[in-house]
């Protein structure tokens, strides 16, 4: 996910300061950790020890707590990704019309396997059980884009699309 | 909104442009909307219609457009659906003729002779 | 102010905006504006209208004209063609699957017409980004009513009354829900709503959020009004950042218009919504689980009791609903219980919302009333499987539920009779599978779904679901043991009773399901080693290869055909079929269904390669394999049609001495007696048959076995194992009046045995052929080039018959009438020396247990037509006459031998048995294949067995290949057919290719079993 003013590279102090102020923001309301740590990977694009830390501290909350949720589900990232997100969604209907062949393809054109990111930072890539496409299956995301229909002939051209 | 008396205002200020979509009516009318009938003035038959259904609210009434019927000196011409009876065609319909036809047919349901053109499928 | 006349809907659902929707927008307003038509024609983008196959979508109101798969170029053209002149956009109207009828009206398409839309009523029609659109569909009127007209009981029993249950998956009733919330003690409380919709292949929820949000919302206010809570939280999966987007929108909204807040619509109700994102955990799908997952905890599930109604969010009382359930609720409320009662079921109310995935030609999304047959959604809404291919199972409930096979598709989806076939409702994903997916391949996906997602706290889950992945592992790569079924279930047994959570209780379903419909797949992986779908990688030489029933490697030939290396090709497939000319003219090449090259273009004409390749090398002799040293023993094949050949050449390669008894003069069974030599010339058969005495296969003809010669004295003259392949020679009559004993009537084998043995027959002039398989065909082609008037009729529609398509094709060429859903009543002479018979009409009913819908008569509807000959074939059965006594082989109801194993082994040890008189009528290459397996089973018998059989041995493929080079970029080539105006005689129709055309068809081949032999599996 893509930092919402990508036009200029903010400092970290800049960041910290913008988490600070959602944490702020959001302080009385009822078990936000959760929206704190989406905000926060939205600004850092992933979340190192500082950031737990960080949110711990502002928040009150011990890091053990904050490191357990953010290693229990599989949206938080503690490695840094790439410019791009790849996930090949892996639901039932998409796995019936070929993703594993359509994951098989990506591993090879980009020479990187599941989970991981490549040299240049470009594309990281990942997994999803369903991403409620599946009328277009199979399909992939990439960011925020949904592409259906997808095969293997079709991948170039779509990954021209982000550089 | 303060309550549900505005609440129903603003459903009754909108609903009638949703009601083009729910597709339940009682009278169709279809104006023919060739080259030949926009060059004999069917676009302005066709707005004069659609104004008069707004004016006199009758929102079970809807117009729709079709092709050239082929009878291009009878042009501008309107076929009027009625739920329940015969389709009747109209020629040479201007708006003052589509006013006397809205007024007579649609609201009355009395046929306009001078206008009629056919009866009947 | 000015009158619109008309709107223009785009679907703005997820889907159709991947499908470029947003282009299409942009042009459509610019098209609009060019022509001046701003002020008269309004474009409202819209959410997901269902059909997300055929995105990007357009309904032009008030005729509701369907435009699909429109493209930002296609707009001017709607425009300027259907907004400015009135004429419809013909070719962007949908298309039926199979017929390829063009519809112009939405409401005229299956798909939407025989849906009944409750939940989804505002999806697809309302703009989800204004709240006015949804004010003027009633929105807020039921809330409205709520607050202003009934109190808080008064809501529950209205819910209560209209029977509604948790669309979520497990079905609670929804009013009993709220009832147990509202009388808990407790001064706050919460509403929650379950988006977190992780069940893959179910997206109903996603599309009712981004397609008509506030209906979700009004709904969550009601439930507070009538359970006193005031804060609602929408639980929404991240991973829907659209659904995130809109629901903000409208909250946004509905708090700028005082619908959110306090003292709602003048009352003193006040009520506001929170949206949560997940964070990828499947298991806070969970009602427990996601309610910690709100408090900002790990979302681990607790055991219940307590229930949320009394102990849920912050230890509140609670309810918690999906999104589909809710969406429900304003219109129960407006329409009364009892409207929505009257539809759906007795035990389940109201409509269910279904996602349509997998191998299905309409995918998306649907909503019908529950109770209706799985068929219908299937087949009348879903368009039926794509690519001719046959259904197999229908997945639903997700990675809780379970599969329902082909069989039972006039199950009624409701949630009881769902579970008793071992599935559940779920949350609505319907995924089709094709014959393409392997099930054992299917379970193990779902396990390494429920592994990956196991939440850990429960060591059965945690545990158990990794063993169980480990065992389907094994098994989808031909290590399993049979004993691991026995674990499989075990193991299911004790997760399901030992977990805490609904996710680990129902881990075990998918497998269950497809240990209970589909054993024959898991045993066939783990003893055969074959996975017939062709999926397990590790089990399949190639697609090709591992659809031929007789496995010839069709690469091996191929690429030898290639080089013009004719004898090595011949090699090849001799190893495994001894019949490759017949099986060039008469195979239904179910290979070519599967070949890799369909994706590209179109399938290798692999049957006209085989063809050629046989036609061009007259003797045999030097291309067989060589014979095994030979053990003196005496094999008996009863029969010498396809399947007694096959075996007895088979045996002839491990070096028995076998002797092939047939009762009739010549060799060959029905490739000589009933396939008509238009089709399968006699001289290719008698070639193939001499190839194979020559090879020292003994034939003695006009020999009946238990007439001329019984079992026993075979016996005493030192055979020591036989093999029955008799066919399924007896025709199957209908049971009506008038046929027995009539000489203009006839059946289908009856007539082709007659001309084939080249008796006289009258045929008159007007011929009907009742039946619609492939004797049917030829019955009724030979019938034709004896100058009739030839006329099929079949009780079920065209997609339903089982002949070649093919056949069918060229029967219509040639001048053959095909009368579908009719059948024939009665059979009476006439006083001309005709028949008059009686024919009515037929309808097709509910699905029965082949998958196909049944077929009735329409009453009143009988009619009679004169007729000069009746052909009736519709059936074959074996006719093992007095072959041998009773005792010695069991027979099954139908008349075909029971086999106790897939290799032919009967009742008695020394008697096997394959071909149709084990099958019923079947293929020539099925009856090849069964006589290769009965020839190991007779070798075990006698001699002990082998490790290895020759033709279950692929030879590496010694033509050079490289696989990083393009494939040969031409199409397909042509078969050559006589042209119909020739074929008045029993000339051959089609001719066989020359050798260029055969050489460059096989440099088509793909060589799919290339990969493999460089990494030596």
């Amino acid at each position: 996910m893509g930092c919402p003013c990508d036009e200029k590279e903010l400092t970290d102090k800049q960041k910290y300061k913008q988490l600070k102020e959602f944490i702020n923001e959001s302080k009385n309301k009822k078990g936000y950790l959760i929206p704190v740590l989406h905000m926060a990977q939205v600004i850092f694009g992933f979340l190192p020890p500082e950031v737990q830390n960080f949110v711990a501290k502002e928040m009150n909350t011990p890091v053990s707590v904050v490191t357990g949720v953010v290693t229990f589900y599989s949206y938080f990232k503690i490695f840094p990704t790439g410019r791009h997100t790849i996930t090949i969604c892996l639901g039932t209907a998409c796995y019936v019309r070929g993703a594993k062949k359509i994951m098989e393809e990506l591993e090879k054109k980009l020479g990187i396997k599941i989970g991981e990111t490549t040299e240049d930072k470009r594309f990281s890539m990942g997994v999803q059980r369903c991403l409620g496409a599946c009328g277009l299956a199979p399909v992939i995301m990439i960011d925020k884009d949904v592409h259906g229909r997808i095969s293997a002939q079709k991948l170039d051209k779509i990954l021209e699309l982000y550089k | 909104m303060k309550n549900l008396e505005e609440l129903k205002k603003i459903r009754d200020r909108v609903r009638k442009d949703l009601e083009l979509r729910t597709g339940k009516h009682r009278i169709k009318i279809v104006v023919c909307l060739g080259t030949c009938g926009i060059a004999a003035g069917a676009r302005e038959t066709m707005n004069t219609l659609i104004d008069l259904i707004a004016k006199k609210d009758t929102p079970d009434t809807i117009v729709t457009t079709a092709g050239c019927a082929g009878f291009c000196q009878q042009e501008p011409m309107i076929q009027l659906y009625i739920e329940d009876k015969e389709p009747v065609v109209y020629g040479k319909v201007d708006q003052k003729a589509a006013e006397e036809i809205f007024e007579k047919h649609i609201l009355k349901g009395e046929i306009v002779e001078k206008y009629l053109f056919s009866k009947g499928k | 102010m000015y009158n619109l006349r008309a709107h223009v809907l785009l679907c703005y659902g997820g889907a159709c905006i991947s499908s470029n929707a947003g282009s299409v927008k942009e042009t459509m307003e610019k098209a609009i504006a060019k022509a001046g038509l701003q002020n008269e024609v309004d474009v409202v983008t819209t959410g997901c209208m269902g059909t997300c196959e055929l995105g990007p979508i357009i309904v032009i109101y008030p005729e509701g004209v369907f435009y699909q798969k429109v493209k930002p170029e296609d707009t001017e053209e709607i425009v300027q063609e259907h907004l400015l002149k009135g004429r419809v956009v013909k070719r962007l109207f949908y298309k039926k699957p199979k017929t390829e009828e063009m519809v112009e009206m939405f409401n005229n398409i299956d798909f939407f017409k025989l849906q009944r839309k409750i939940a989804l009523r505002n999806c697809g029609i309302i703009n989800p980004l204004e709240i006015e659109e949804y004010i003027a569909a009633d929105g807020y009127m039921a809330l409205g009513k709520v607050l202003t007209e009934m109190t808080p009981q008064q809501v529950i029993e209205e819910i209560k009354k209209s029977g509604l249950r948790g669309r979520g998956g497990a079905g609670f009733p929804t009013g009993l829900k709220w009832q147990f919330t509202a009388a808990s003690p407790g001064k706050q409380k919460y509403v929650c709503c379950n988006a977190d919709e992780g069940d893959p292949g179910a997206f109903m929820d996603r599309s009712i959020l981004e397609g008509d949000p506030h209906s979700v919302m009004e709904a969550m206010m009601i439930c507070g009004y009538a359970i006193g809570a005031d804060q609602g939280y929408i639980y929404v999966r991240a991973e829907y950042p659209l659904a995130v987007e809109r629901l903000s929108i409208a909250i946004e909204q509905a708090k700028k218009n005082e619908l959110l807040g306090k003292n709602i619509l003048g009352t003193d109700f006040n009520f506001d919504i929170e949206i949560r994102m997940g964070a990828g955990a499947f298991v806070c799908g969970e009602e427990t689980a996601l309610m910690r997952s709100i408090e900002g905890k790990r979302g681990e599930p607790r055991p219940k009791p307590p229930y949320p109604a009394q102990k849920g969010l912050f230890e509140c009382p609670t309810v918690l609903n999906n999104v589909e359930t809710f969406a429900n609720i304003p219109f129960i409320i407006l329409n009364g219980a009892g409207d929505f009662a009257s539809v759906g079921t007795e035990k389940s109310r109201g409509t269910k919302v279904f996602a349509l995935a997998g191998d299905i030609n309409n995918t998306g999304l649907i909503e019908v009333p529950i109770g209706m047959p799985l068929g219908t959604i299937i087949y009348d809404i879903g368009g039926g499987i794509p690519n001719n291919k046959k259904l197999k199972a229908v997945q639903i409930g997700g990675p809780s539920g379970g599969c329902i096979p082909a069989d039972h598709l006039n199950v009624k989806v409701d949630y009881e009779s769902l579970q008793e076939l071992g599935a559940i409702m779920g949350s609505g994903g319907l995924i089709v599978m094709d014959e393409d997916t392997c099930m054992v391949d299917i379970s193990r996906y779902f396990m390494e779904f429920i592994q990956e997602e196991s939440c850990g706290k429960c060591t059965p889950c945690r545990e158990g679901t990794r063993i169980m992945l480990n065992i389907l592992e094994r098994i989808c790569q031909g290590k399993g043991k049979m004993e691991d079924l026995d674990t499989l279930e075990e193991l299911s047994r004790q997760i399901k009773q030992t977990s805490l959570c609904g996710l680990g209780q129902t881990a075990p379903n998918p497998i269950l399901a497809t240990l209970r419909y589909f054993r024959d797949e898991y045993i066939e992986h783990i003893r055969d080693k074959k996975c017939r779908a062709g999926v397990c990688a590790e089990l399949v030489y190639s697609p090709c290869s591992n659809e031929c029933p007789a496995s010839v490697n069709v690469p091996g030939y191929l690429a030898y055909t290639k080089e013009g290396n004719f004898q090595k090709a011949l090699e090849i497939h001799l190893k495994n079929n001894p019949f490759p000319a017949v099986c060039g003219r008469v195979c239904p090449h179910q290979c070519e269904a599967k070949c890799r090259r369909n994706d590209l273009d179109s399938a290798v004409s692999i049957r006209s390669v085989k063809r050629f390749m046989a036609d061009s090398i007259d003797g045999y002799l030097k291309c067989f394999p060589e014979k095994q040293n030979s053990n003196g023993m005496k094999v008996a094949v009863i029969g010498s049609g396809p399947s007694g050949l096959s075996n007895a050449y088979f045996l002839t390669i491990l070096g028995y001495e076998v002797t092939v008894f047939e009762s009739e003069a010549k060799a060959g069974g029905m490739l000589t007696y009933a396939i008509p030599s238009y089709r399968l010339p006699k001289n290719i058969v008698k070639k193939e048959i001499q190839a194979l005495s020559l090879y020292g296969v003994k034939i003695k003809t006009n020999t009946k076995i238990g007439k001329d010669i019984t079992i026993d004295e075979l016996r005493k003259q030192g055979f020591k194992a036989f093999y029955v392949a008799v066919g399924a020679g007896d025709s199957i009559m209908p049971p009506i009046e008038g046929i027995d004993g009539n000489n203009r009537v006839m059946s289908g084998l009856d007539f082709l045995y007659k001309i084939n043995n080249n008796e006289k027959i009258f045929v008159g002039q007007e011929i009907v052929v009742i039946g619609g398989g492939n004797t049917a065909i030829d019955a009724a082609r030979t019938a034709r080039r004896m100058g009739a008037d030839v006329t099929i009729v079949y009780r079920r529609t065209r997609e339903e018959m089982p002949a070649e398509i093919e056949e069918i094709k060229e029967a219509e060429n040639e001048g053959i009438k095909i009368q579908l859903l009719q059948n024939i009543k009665s059979v009476k002479s006439n006083s001309n020396n005709k028949l008059a018979v009686e024919f009515v009409n037929m309808r097709l009913a509910e699905f029965d247990k082949s998958g196909r819908r049944r077929p009735v008569e329409i009453e009143t509807s009988s009619f009679v037509k004169e007729v000069s000959l009746l052909i009736l074939a519709i059936g074959q059965k074996p006719s093992l006459d007095d072959l041998f006594d009773k005792e010695l082989v069991k027979l099954n109801r139908d008349g075909t031998i029971c086999c106790s194993s897939h290799k032919g082994e009967t009742m008695s040890e020394d008697i096997f048995a394959g071909g149709d008189v084990v099958t019923g009528p079947s293929t020539v290459v099925e009856a090849i294949g069964q006589a290769q397996r009965a020839a190991e089973a007779i070798d075990k018998y006698l001699s002990g067995g082998q490790e290895e059989y020759p033709w279950n041995i692929m030879d590496a493929i010694e033509v050079k290949f490289d696989p990083e080079e393009e494939p040969v970029d031409y199409e397909r080539a042509k078969n050559i057919l006589l042209p119909v105006e020739k074929r008045d005689s029993y000339m051959e129709v089609e001719k066989t290719w020359d050798r260029v055309t055969a050489c460059k068809e096989a440099d088509r081949c793909l060589r799919c079993e290339f990969k493999k032999e460089e990494e030596g599996i």
